[in-house]
Formats: C-alpha cells, structure tokens, sequence
C-alpha cells in the first residue's frame, strides 16, 4: 500500500470515530442529574415558568432526546456546530476564536520541553550515574511532580513580581492592542503585519506559561530519552560504530539518538495531544484565553453544543497527533516501510 | 540543534527589548483584574455583577442610588416623578439636557422602548418588570408606568442595569426589537458586545470573551467628563493572578480579592484595601414537607436548630468583614433588625426542645450542600461547622457534598430536607427578603405554602408587599423577622465579607451592593 493511501484510509477512519464520541457525549452530557435550564438561568427566572419554557423552546430542550441527537447530528453535516447556550455565540466560532491561543501555547510548550527533555535525557544516558545524570534526574523528577498550580505561582512570585523580567498574566500587556487577526496566533499575526513591538510582548508573554506547561512533558521525555538512549547505546552497533573510530559525537547523535527517537516521538505526539486539551489550570492562572478554560466553562454550564464541540476538537486532535507520530515512525524506522 | 539554541537566545533577547520598552503612553488608562462572570453586554440581558461594572457606566437609568449606598433613590435620567394616590401609576419627567453617545437626544421613546425590550426578552432580568402593565410615552418627555399592584420596591427595580436606556433608533436598526415576540425576533444580542447605545460616560469599545472588556471615553456625555480616556477590564479568574498583577502595578483594581489575602496586602504601602459584608446570605433550609425534611419538618427542631449554632465561630469561616444578622434579612437593608437582636446560642434551650420534639437522644440527618467556594467562602467548611455545632445538641448530621449544578437542581425543586445555601438579592429592596415566606421563591424550595404557614406570617407578608409608607413597611419587616426568629424553615448563618484591592494613588474609590465600584468616578 502506497504511503498516501494509507494516510487517506487513516484520515476516513477518524470519521466514524468521531461520530461515536459524539454520540458517547451527548448520552454523557444528558445522563447528568441537573438541568441546563438550572444551570443557564438566574434565580429567579428559573422559578418563572414563562421564561423556562421559553428558553426549553429556544434550545431544542423540549423534544425527546433522539431527536436533539439527530437534529444535530444533521445540522453537523451541513457544518453547523450549533450556538453555545452560554455565550449565544456560534460553537464554531467559539473553537476557532478561543483554539488559536491554546496552540500557541501549547506549542511553546512542547518546543519548551523538546528543548529540555531531549538534550537533558542525552546528556543523562552518556554520563550515566555522573553528578550530571543526578543533576537531571532531579530536574525531570521536579517536571513531572510538581503541581502546576504550584509551579506557575512561583515562577509568576518570583520573575514577574520580584525580579520583574518577564511579564505576567495575559496574552499582550493591557495596553497593547492585538495584531489583526489573520491566524489568532499573536506571534504569527504580530509577525505577518510586522508589528516588532507587539511580537516582542507576545513572545514575552508566552515564555512564563510555556515553561509551567511544557514542564511536566520535559521531565517526561528527559525520562523515556534517557531510558531509549541506555538501550540503543548498549547495542552492537554502537560497539561497532566506535570500534570504526567514529568520532564520539556522530556516535551518539548519528548511531545513537536517532534509533532512540521513536519512543519519544511517540511521548511528543502524545505530550502534545494533551497540551492542547487539558491546559485548564494554565489557562486559568495566566489568564489565558483559551480552549482548555472554555471547556471548563462550558462544562460548569451544561452548555450541551459548547462541549459537543469542544469533545470532538478533542477527539480530532488526537485523531491527527496519532497519525503525525505514525507518518514520522515512517520517516525515521526505514523498516516500516517494508 | 546548535542553531536551534541561537534562535531561542535572539528571540528572549528581543522579547526582553520589547518588554522594557512598553512603558510609555499618552493617553490615561484604567486597567480593573476581575473575573469574568458575564457572556456578552447586552445591557437588557443583564445579570451578572461583574456586568453591573460595566453597566453602570455606559448606560443610565431612570433613577439611581448614591455612590457608596442604596439607602436612598436618587434622580437620574427622571429629573423628578410622582406616585397616584393608589400606588400604581408612576409618572417621570426626564431631564431635557440628556444625549446618546451619537448625539441624539433622550426621548421618552427610547424608555419605553428599553422597558418593553427587557420584559420581553424574557431574560434573566425580566421578572422585574413582571408587575409593570404598560409603559407610555405621552410626551417627549413624560414617561408614564402602570403596575398591575403596588409594588413598594419597584424605583429600586428600576435601579437594575437591566432598566437602562438605549438609543432605540440605534438599537432597532440593528435587529433590536421591544415587540411581544422579541424573544425569538430580537437579533441585536451580539451587536451589543461591540458597540453600546447609552447615554452613560463612557462607550463599549470592543469585548473579547474571557479577554477583556475595553471602554472608551463618551465624546458627548452630558454630564460631567471622567478623567480616564480608557476603561480596561482584564479577565482574571484566579485571585491569586489578580492579586499578583496589582502588587506588579499591571492592574490598577482587582476586584476577587479573597479574605485569606488580606494580611499579605495590608504591610503594602503601595494599595490599599477596601473589605465590607457583602449581601450575599448563607443560610440552612429545613424542609417542611415531612416526607422529605423528616424531623427537620417540626418547628421545635428547627428552633433548637437556630439555638444550637455557634454563630461567633461560624462568622470566622466568611473572613474579615463578616456580619451575622438576626434573622433572613441581611445586615444593610432598611428594616433588618440590628446585629444585637439576633438569637444566642443556647445549647440547654435546645436540648429541652428536643425532647418537647420527640426526640431526647437526638436523630440522624443528611446535610446537602453544593460542594464550591463562594465569594472566599468554603461551603465544606460551613457544613462541617453546623455538623459539629449540632452533634452537641445530640444531632448526628452527615455530609452529603455535592456538584453544584446537581444540587441546585435538587434545591431549586424542593427535594433538600436539609441543605446549606445562600442567596443574593436581585434588587435593592427589603421586599426582596419576602421570598423567604411562604409562597416565595425560596419559601417553596422549602415546601413551605399558604397551605400549611400560620395565619400571622400570611398577613404579615401580604400586608408588607402593599405597603409603602417606609415607617410602616419597617414595622412589618421587624414583625416579620422576629417570627422568622421563632417559628419558620430557615436559620441565617452569616454574610461573609467582600473585598477589593487597589493602588493607593487611586482617588474616589466607593462601594455599593448594586454595582459595587463606580469606575467613571475614579482618578490618580
């Protein structure tokens, strides 16, 4: 089977699988013991039987649940996503207005850990059981331990309050207005409409969040790069690599990192998967607006379409973080493709 | 990997550059931390107390409060107004000086329109206008309102955001409509996050959900300018954010500030703190219906119940700022009765009504809450203060937490034998307070009905929800309460504290229940 045949049948595939969750939230989302009504109305309107009745009507609530089901699911094919109860803002329009500044960050974050985790995993196999190996371990432990929550206080007490270096919560300081939109990624945006100003701030602002968030995913790959790296170095062929009088460097880098990357490709695209939807706690101490806190909110609020659309982004980003990681396995295992 | 490094090191440099230099700006900006509890401004949809904030300051209503109460009712857009002898018509006279953001003039259309809009919408807010039978413009600027009943809170209704007044030319030519049907025809809800039409000091400039809010300075604001250009306000829904962006100088306000902080806020020269009792009531419901309530049903218990509570220690549990009132009606509203009056505790007094009750050795009961933090108050530790209060009366409560949607749907429908709730007014009115009797909102969650109520209270509350003479109403309200000390399914826990923090070079900062903080008010 040809490379783009196999990808194409892997792309068809998520289709009935996006369906099933979309079926498997919406029983979830029903089968809660309370009331959107409840949970969408203030006090008092809520003990006004004119205004529920008016809002069952307004959201469909009032048909049985077969038919809110079907009625989505066909609005969904003709690509409406349906209108957020919370927000009375179209859900499509919510995702993309609030999804842009998740992958930004979630981005930052996993180079964030790329940066720390691969080199850190490295260093800590070469010199196994040296001070530097202790020194990462303990680095990596701290990354995947410490409570986020935690982490971005501190790290906000001490770089953005104490020794004012990097700014605090937000995406832009208050003053500065956002780059016109183009991708919602301020960086890109900022960078495309050549507003240097700005695009300094952005990338300021990203470096805090980015750090907290990517730090769980460092430690973790600082730990399955340093494992992979102690299998592969351990091999005959890397006996044989230096028995030719390669220099240590290519050994490593050449001979060794590259037949350790599968596994933590496999962490990356998974790490990454997982940036994008579940920086709640992120999201909400630096004031971060995006997907992971509209989840959130939409969850609290019962708001049916909102987290319909939100489970199936979900569902899609995994879709595809799976399906880069298999296309990469293939680019760099040469067996695969036998 | 090597250039990889380099670029990562030129970019932090740059990003440093850019951050130190974004100090300068010419024009004078307030920056307010607050945690986003509104999803969009349209201003006759509106609920929410984080709304109110802005509300207050670009649209106006017919009457108004002072700055720093709702003591009394102030003119506003209605210079002056007149009451009929039987309670209900009210005619206003608007101010001839009063125009929109886009210079058009007030008009008494635009009242009418506004009114009729906000009822039927059908909304959040719409119960207000509930008794409101007709809204009429007989003249450029008469307004007339006819209730279907006297309602001696109504002026305090018409204090609510949701009264406001828009320009109903403006707001018609976006899809706005005051008709019967405007709960489907109305399609101006969106326009509103992005524009405004009111005639307040200031204009909504733009809205960015969970972002921030951005107003801009009104160029035709009748009255008298305020000193700042701009108005942003910041999403931050973490306390803890805010408070950090206020010590950094980044916010010049940060409005969730938690009980917990103040201390560490206090030593700071550079802000100052601003802590009061909120209005919010944290009460226990004791149903009557005996087949849900159980023994929580018989009134002997639930007065050994209002005996048994040590409210000195449960008053600890809201933080500074916190106040216990005598009985349902909060600290703060005409008529409560004061602080002093309230029940003491009485651990022999309850004990003997126990036993009067039936039940000498005490009996088991579910306590069930919505398991969250309210305003710096942690409904699971209330709920472990009342378990412990009452074991020493002999009754054995269990805890039975729960998500908070679940058990306000179970609360709101009555099915709480025993439950820990609170209660925020909707107006600033006493008569708010009545939902507490039978009948009322809160009354029925606790299936307590004209049916099975007691002749006294049904009088007393049919008789206060006519009256109108202050001196009066105050009587009734003090009959009221007292009853509501003896005999009745509620005991009144306390009012936890609120509090705010800001710069300290910030002049004209006041509070008031209704919209908390008047921001056009505000200057270095």
């Amino acid at each position: 089977m040809s490379l783009s045949a196999y990808f194409l049948r892997r792309l068809l595939l998520a289709v009935p699988l996006v369906i099933g969750i979309s079926l498997v939230s919406f029983i979830i989302a029903n089968l809660v013991p309370s009331d959107p009504m409840a949970a969408n109305l203030g006090e008092r309107a809520a003990a006004d039987p004119e205004i529920v009745a008016a809002f069952r009507a307004k959201w469909g609530l009032d048909e049985p649940f077969f038919v809110q089901y079907f009625t989505y699911l066909r609005n969904l094919l003709s690509g409406d996503m349906g209108t957020s109860i919370r927000t009375r803002r179209p859900v499509a329009d919510e995702l993309l207005r609030y999804m842009p500044a998740t992958v930004e960050l979630a981005t930052a974050g996993i180079i964030v850990a790329l940066l720390v985790g691969v080199p850190l995993g490295v260093i800590s196999a070469v010199w196994r059981n040296r001070p530097i190996d202790f020194i990462a371990r303990i680095i990596s432990l701290i990354g995947v331990s410490a409570p986020v929550f935690w982490l971005a206080l501190v790290a906000l007490l001490l770089l953005y309050l104490r020794l004012r270096i990097l700014p605090g919560p937000g995406r832009l300081d208050a003053v500065i207005p956002p780059p016109p939109a183009v991708t919602g990624l301020y960086t890109i945006d900022a960078l495309v409409a050549g507003q240097w100003r700005t695009l300094g701030n952005a990338l300021a602002h990203l470096i805090l969040p980015a750090v907290v968030l990517g730090a769980y995913s460092a430690g973790l790959i600082t730990r399955i790069t340093r494992s992979a790296m102690l299998d592969v170095l351990s091999m005959d062929y890397i006996t044989t690599a230096r028995s030719k009088g390669l220099r240590e460097r290519t050994v490593i880098l050449r001979h060794g990192l590259r037949n350790a990357l599968l596994p933590v490709v496999t962490v990356i695209g998974l790490s990454y998967g997982n940036l994008l939807t579940g920086a709640v706690l992120t999201e909400t101490i630096f004031s971060w607006g995006g997907i992971g806190r509209f989840a959130y909110d939409s969850a609290r609020s019962l708001d049916f379409p909102s987290i319909m659309g939100v489970s199936m982004l979900i569902a899609l980003v995994f879709v595809l973080t799976n399906l880069i990681v298999d296309m990469l396995y293939y680019i760099l295992d040469p067996r695969i493709r036998l | 990997m090597r250039r990889l490094y380099g670029l990562l090191v030129v970019v932090s440099l740059l990003s440093l550059l850019a951050f130190g230099g974004a100090a300068a700006q010419e024009e004078k900006v307030l920056v307010v931390g607050l945690s986003e509890d509104y999803n969009g401004l349209d201003v006759h949809r509106a609920y929410e107390p984080g709304g109110s904030l802005i509300h207050k300051i670009v649209y106006d209503t017919l009457v108004t409060f002072p700055t720093d109460s709702v003591s009394e009712i102030l003119p506003n857009l209605a210079e002056s107004w007149t009451i009929s002898d039987d309670g209900l018509v009210y005619t206003f006279t608007l101010r001839g000086d009063v125009v929109f953001s886009n210079g058009d003039p007030l008009t008494a259309e635009d009242v009418v329109f506004s009114f009729n809009r906000m009822k039927n919408l059908k909304d959040n807010p719409a119960f207000l206008a509930d008794g409101i039978v007709s809204v009429e413009a007989p003249d450029e600027r008469t307004v007339v309102l006819t209730l279907a009943a006297p309602d001696p809170a109504i002026l305090a209704k018409l204090v609510f955001d949701a009264f406001s007044v828009v320009n109903a030319d403006v707001v018609r030519a976006q899809g706005g409509t005051d008709a019967e049907n405007a709960s489907e025809a109305d399609t101006a809800e969106l326009w509103f996050n992005d524009n405004s039409a009111g005639t307040g000091p200031y204009m909504v400039d733009f809205y960015e959900p969970t972002v921030q809010t951005v107003l801009v300075r009104n160029p035709n604001y009748w009255g008298e300018a305020p000193y700042f250009d701009r108005i942003i306000i910041r999403n931050m829904p973490e306390a803890a954010t805010q408070k950090l962006a206020l010590e950094a100088g980044d916010i010049h306000i940060a409005m969730d500030i938690t009980a917990d902080q103040l201390p560490s806020l206090e030593g700071n020269p550079n802000i100052s703190v601003y802590s009061t009792q909120s209005d919010t009531l944290i009460f226990l419901l004791m149903n009557q219906d005996p087949e849900i309530g159980g023994p929580m049903s018989d009134p002997k218990v639930q007065l050994a119940v209002r005996y048994a509570l040590d409210y000195e220690g449960l008053k600890l549990l809201g933080g500074a700022g916190t106040n216990t009132p005598a009985a349902m009606v909060p600290l703060g509203f005409a008529g409560a009765l004061d602080a002093s009056e309230a029940l003491p505790r009485d651990l022999e007094m309850a004990r003997s009504l126990l036993t009067e009750a039936g039940y000498p050795d005490g009996f088991t009961v579910d306590l069930r809450y919505p398991d969250f933090t309210y305003i710096g108050t942690q409904f699971s530790l209330v709920a472990q203060k009342v378990q412990a209060d009452l074991a020493e009366v002999g009754i054995t409560v269990n805890l039975v937490p729960e998500e908070l949607q679940v058990s306000l749907e179970a609360y709101r429908g009555g099915r709480h034998g025993f439950g820990l709730w609170l209660w925020n007014p909707d107006y600033y009115d006493t008569l708010d307070y009545v939902e507490f009797l039978p009948g009322g909102v809160v009354g029925k969650r606790a299936n307590w009905t004209d049916e099975n109520a007691d002749a006294t209270i049904l009088e007393l509350r049919d008789k206060v929800k006519v009256e109108t003479d202050p001196e009066v109403r105050n009587q009734l309200f003090r009959e009221i309460q007292l009853y509501e000390q003896q005999s009745g399914p509620f005991a009144p826990l306390f009012q936890p504290g609120v509090h705010f923090a800001y710069n300290a070079t910030l002049k004209g900062f006041n509070y008031n229940g209704q919209w908390r903080v008047d921001l056009s008010l505000l200057s270095f």
